[in-house]
């Protein structure tokens, strides 16, 4: 489903992603962990068409994100970590409006923005304008936006932020449904639980490079210490050097 | 099966599809209209004062320079007819430059910087969609200012020769025709600097912009300069219009249109329409709809192959480090004075840092206070004499007032809003609450009078005046930068709005728009008051010449010519002043203090 080809990324001297090669089958939930200028968020918006690799290739559902970026995008959902809405729109307007941009014919789209308005609990106030909308609420709006188009890959920067309990527990349910039915989720996190909880596999980024990738298990393993949560494992992965114990 | 999976059914048998042209366009159509549409609703229902005063203030413009334009043309008419042509050529060729920036920095702004963009990105659209929706936005941002400026000279031409209706019906088409082609312009060069010359974009804009100015200011001096004695003469205008020739060339659009309009307006002798000129008029429009259809399907494929890519570029540039000039300046002011005092010194650099280091503030000042301080020192080359002078110096002092108000309304009136949503830092710290308002009045009243003060005495020095006359504007001034700075300080603390986090939208809801009204009513106040003792000498000797009925009001103005008058024109002035500075800030600091965020 996702194909990342020895992609690096520079921005001037420095470089944000270097020779990433990952590739994420169909129904698998990846987490992308790594602390604060890891190269995650770039990482993410070349996954999205947002930025072009300097060096190698994405491929989304065997599209490539730079020669094909409209194919691609039809098979994408993407929640970026600052919801972004047309103030003067009203929730169920911009649903709409995603809909169409997707092609939907009207009667399909008017039954899947009942379902997510109905999934995400926004029939309150699907019909305000979004100016008026906590980040909560965005959220949740940008959320169902992404699914609209039922996409065969759902891609999350930072998702929870500004999620309250209800809401979180809400998408880790849509999250687990939708990847059992082949939908696959790549999601950048800082919220390890999460990680643990839903993740097939995780991958911990430091400076730009994937310093591990697999399934909790085999990072337990790798480590061959008596850590046991992803907390104290990636602690020790992310320390700065000549820190780690 | 759940409902999704059967709904991904139901999308894989070709429920997605990628959306043909005129589909995305229609769908941007659609979301204009929508967000237009909420926008003036929203307008009518929240800020009616503003919208009021928006279209009265934009009435009134447009009727006195239709009025204006119509007593040049009636003159122009009379003496020299032949010169339209060359008038019409210098305004739309210098219209033309200006838009080339402005559509071009309104599209970066739009396609490079803004969340929109962002989102867009992301979805299965074109990059020309995108690029055509961002590009009717920055027409209209670009265009209007053109439409109320060349409209009422238009239609003032028209009915000054007496043009035939399809002068009037054509006026529209052909100035749509004219805007879009700097417009593209601007759009291509925009896109060409941020996909190829990601690096060179500031510097390539900043000498582009600056080969503008100096072109401009050259034209501008070799048409004034030698000619002081003899302006306004034959000669005067003869010299002027061959050093204006340069903007008449064949291959501009400029001249395009004013050719296509002047021979629209052209009627036959007995005054009905002339058919010869009306199809000359077509050809010409012809020609500029053509080149605007051209020049936008080249921007459109420079938008599909470079806009994706030039929006990666810039994202992947690293910001230079920030250097700090300045900083001895910020130290040296944080520890001038009593230790008391330094919390409100601290706020003040505080203030004066977020001012240096926001480009749209600093550079609308620059801009603004720059223009006038350039039209101020052109002031010499015309003779005046003393009365015409003086009433020049007062007005000069009422447009630096305006202009400071804008500047009042704009920025220094949201920065107590802006604060009250940092509550939870200024909030704990041990300042004053009244010292944060004391702050912001400082930084706007010192950050007001150098400009205004200096550039009221170039100007005054520039045309002459007595330096009686001189103290006197600069003390007119000076009332002025305190009573707008008191009112937009007061005035921002007495009614905050604590929601919103974008300066632009504070400033234009009520509170601001009431600022605005109040700074506006407060300037022409002082101004006149100000200008009584100046001139009730002239207005009692043209009364007296009158003579009769007129004699108790001349008496009156010769007392208020006389010392007496002056000094209590004066001290109303300051009352004025004063007035408006204090009364405001009380408010506000009683308001400020009981705020709960």
């Amino acid at each position: 489903m996702i194909d990342f080809d020895h992609v690096t990324r520079t921005y001037g001297p420095r470089t944000a992603v270097a020779d990433l090669s990952l590739s994420i089958p169909r129904g698998e939930l990846f987490a992308l962990l790594g602390p604060n200028g890891a190269g995650k968020t770039t990482t993410i918006r070349m996954l999205v068409g947002l930025l072009h690799p300097s060096r190698g290739a994405i491929r989304v559902c065997g599209h490539d994100l730079v020669s094909n970026p409209r194919a691609a995008h039809l098979h994408i959902g993407y929640v970026p970590d600052e919801p972004c809405l047309y103030d003067k729109l009203t929730g169920r307007e911009f649903l709409w409006f995603i809909a169409d941009m997707f092609g939907m014919p009207r009667h399909l789209a008017g039954a899947r923005i009942d379902r997510e308005i109905e999934h995400f609990e926004l029939g309150e106030f699907a019909d305000d304008l979004a100016e008026r909308y906590s980040l909560g609420m965005k959220q949740r709006l940008v959320f169902a936006a992404s699914l609209l188009h039922d996409p065969d890959v759902l891609v999350l920067d930072e998702p929870m932020v500004g999620l309250d309990p209800r809401s979180v527990r809400i998408v880790k349910d849509l999250l687990a449904a939708r990847t059992r039915e082949g939908m696959t989720v790549f999601m950048s996190t800082h919220t390890l639980a999460m990680a643990e909880e839903m993740a097939d596999r995780v991958g911990i980024m430091v400076r730009g490079q994937l310093r591990f990738l697999g399934t909790l298990a085999e990072l337990r393993e790798q480590m061959t210490l008596e850590t046991t949560t992803l907390e104290q494992m990636y602690l020790e992965l992310t320390a700065p050097r000549g820190t780690a114990s | 099966m759940n409902g999704w999976a059967a709904s991904r059914r139901a999308g894989a048998a070709g429920a997605l599809r990628l959306l043909l042209p005129e589909e995305e366009g229609r769908l941007f159509l659609r979301l204009r209209a929508t967000l237009t549409w909420e926008t003036v609703r929203a307008m009518f229902m929240q800020a009616r004062l503003r919208l009021g005063l928006v279209v009265l203030l934009s009435a009134m413009f447009w009727g006195s320079l239709f009025g204006m334009f119509l007593e040049a043309f009636s003159f122009l008419d009379a003496l020299h007819a032949d010169v339209t042509s060359l008038l019409f050529n210098a305004f739309f060729s210098s219209l033309m430059v200006m838009l080339v920036f402005s559509a071009g920095i309104l599209l970066y702004g739009g396609m490079y910087c803004s969340t929109e963009a962002r989102l867009l990105l992301t979805l299965p659209i074109r990059a020309e969609t995108i690029y055509a929706h961002k590009f009717g936005e920055a027409m209209w941002f670009a265009c209007w200012g053109f439409v109320l400026l060349g409209s009422p000279m238009l239609v003032a031409y028209g009915v000054v020769r007496e043009a035939a209706w399809p002068y009037f019906l054509l006026l529209l088409p052909f100035m749509a025709s004219f805007a879009v082609i700097p417009a593209a312009l601007g759009g291509i060069c925009c896109m060409v600097l941020v996909a190829w010359m990601t690096r060179l974009r500031l510097h390539a804009v900043s000498i582009a912009i600056t080969a503008c100015c100096i072109a401009a200011l050259g034209l501008g001096w070799t048409l004034v300069s030698p000619l002081r004695i003899d302006a306004m003469s034959a000669a005067w205008f003869e010299r002027t219009f061959a050093r204006l020739a340069v903007t008449e060339q064949k291959l501009f659009p400029s001249w395009w249109l004013s050719s296509g309009l002047l021979e629209a307006a052209r009627t036959e002798r007995d005054g009905s329409l002339s058919g010869a000129g009306l199809v000359e008029a077509l050809k010409f429009l012809a020609l500029l709809v053509a080149n605007a259809m051209m020049l936008h399907l080249v921007a459109g494929w420079l938008a599909r192959v470079a806009y994706r890519r030039g929006f990666s570029q810039l994202a992947g540039e690293v910001p230079a480090r920030r250097r700090r000039p300045l900083g001895w300046f910020d130290r040296a002011l944080m520890n001038a004075g009593s230790a008391s005092g330094r919390p409100l010194r601290l706020l003040l650099v505080k203030d004066l840092r977020l001012f240096r280091r926001d480009v749209s503030q600093w550079s609308q000042f620059v801009i603004f206070f720059g223009l006038m301080g350039l039209y101020f020192f052109n002031l010499r080359s015309f003779n005046y004499n003393n009365a015409y002078a003086s009433m020049i110096g007062f007005l000069n002092v009422a447009v630096v007032g305006l202009i400071l108000s804008t500047f009042t309304t704009r920025f220094v009136y949201p920065m107590i809003s802006l604060e009250g949503r940092r509550f939870w830092i200024i909030g704990l710290l041990p300042v004053h609450r009244d010292q944060i308002v004391w702050s912001k009045f400082l930084f706007s009243l010192l950050g007001g009078v150098i400009p205004c003060c200096g550039l009221v005495l170039l100007s005054d020095s520039m045309l002459g005046i007595s330096w009686p006359l001189i103290l006197q504007h600069e003390l007119c001034c000076l009332m002025l930068c305190l009573g707008l700075s008191g009112i937009a300080v007061g005035l921002g603390a007495r009614m905050p709005d604590l929601r919103e986090s974008s300066p632009s939208k504070i400033a234009s809801g009520f509170g601001g728009t009431l600022s605005l009204v109040v700074s506006s009513l407060f300037i022409m106040s002082v101004v006149i008051v100000a200008a009584i003792p100046a001139h009730a000498g002239s207005v009692s000797l043209l009364l007296s010449a009158r003579g009769g009925a007129a004699a108790p009001a001349g008496g009156f103005l010769a007392w208020a010519a006389g010392p007496w008058g002056t000094a209590a024109f004066l001290a109303a002035m300051v009352a004025l002043g004063l007035t408006a500075t204090f009364v405001p800030l009380l408010l506000g600091l009683r308001a400020f203090r009981r705020l709960e965020v």
